[in-house]
């Protein structure tokens, strides 16, 4: 979905940023949106600073979308784990590429 | 309620009423559970006691070794420790556990991202369990019973647990029709691909491909 949504954007993205915030995602806010959620979980950097960024770069109404969207994906990801849900084999197709610059073959469980 | 006390920016009054009705929810009994017993765990939960507190509200200890590891250790979640809760309690009663934790662990996501308060836990309004599951459903490859499909319906076996937990899409994320739009943006906020970055992020993070 972040391929499709930088496509249709126009942004030219190293998706493996997702997996390496030291490269550049080319998405607009999106290093000070990976350090929100870095800080937030407790991965790195400090969580009031990170939300300040956030703020300052991107727009105080774009921190309560990014408090809720990582609110969203901490539930969707519990429901996945304990579910078990697997993931289509298409997707998995269509993905490859992704899957494989993220290292995610470890998370997957193909359906 | 859900003033988010401590957050430096304005909250969303949209994603305010979704939590006061997904608080509502969970004040209420379940479809295996009482309020109080719903209510009690969770908060046991928040502290990481409730493998420790199960028993003392009525439950086997694996509910409660589900309920900690899935709100703390997410990544620690695995067949085994479903199926265990499950074979113990019963399919609807692991269901519901997985169901309640995973809305609570969303909305103080959200509080914890904008750096608020907690909101404390409603209380439990009286009554006995709904009873209100489906019939028929099988686990096929799943941990749990669900019916065919994606993963909002994963949580269907409970009618009314899966209507809570699909409510919060759309003020946390997009709603059904707004992920059809690749170019879907909040005006103000963020547009589809930078709440990509976030979820991608966070499910990174969560090593969960979803």
């Amino acid at each position: 979905m972040l391929r499709a949504s930088a496509i249709a954007f126009e942004y030219q993205i190293d998706t493996g940023a997702i997996a390496d915030p030291s490269i550049d995602l080319g998405v607009p806010g999106s290093t000070a949106l990976i350090g929100f959620v870095d800080a937030v979980m407790g991965v790195s950097g400090d969580p009031e600073a990170a939300r300040r960024t956030v703020i300052d770069e991107v727009g105080p109404e774009a921190l309560v979308d990014a408090a809720s969207v990582f609110g969203n994906f901490e539930m969707m990801n519990r429901v996945a784990e304990a579910t078990g849900i697997p993931v289509a084999g298409a997707a998995l197709e269509r993905e490859s590429i992704t899957v494989e610059s993220l290292g995610l073959h470890r998370f997957l469980k193909r359906s | 309620m859900f003033d988010f006390v401590g957050s430096p920016v304005p909250v969303r009054p949209d994603l305010r009423y979704a939590y006061i009705a997904a608080w509502n929810h969970l004040s209420r009994p379940g479809p295996t559970l009482t309020a109080r017993s719903r209510i009690e765990l969770l908060g046991a939960t928040r502290r990481g006691e409730a493998t420790s507190a199960s028993r003392m509200v009525g439950m086997g200890q694996t509910l409660g070794e589900l309920a900690d590891s899935l709100y703390h250790r997410p990544k620690d979640v695995d067949e085994t420790l479903v199926r265990a809760a499950a074979d113990a309690e019963g399919d609807p009663t692991a269901v519901e556990v997985i169901a309640i934790v995973s809305i609570l662990s969303a909305i103080d996501g959200t509080h914890r991202g904008l750096g608020a308060d907690l909101e404390p836990l409603p209380e439990p309004i009286v009554g006995p369990p709904t009873g209100v599951i489906t019939e028929g459903l099988k686990r096929r490859r799943l941990h749990v019973p669900a019916p065919p499909g994606p993963i909002p319906f994963t949580l269907d076996l409970l009618p009314d647990e899966g209507a809570a937990f699909q409510a919060l899409f759309g003020p946390q994320y997009m709603t059904g029709w707004e992920m059809a739009l690749d170019t879907f943006f909040r005006e103000p906020g963020l547009n589809r691909a930078q709440i990509e970055v976030v979820s991608s992020r966070t499910s990174f993070h969560n090593e969960c491909f979803y």
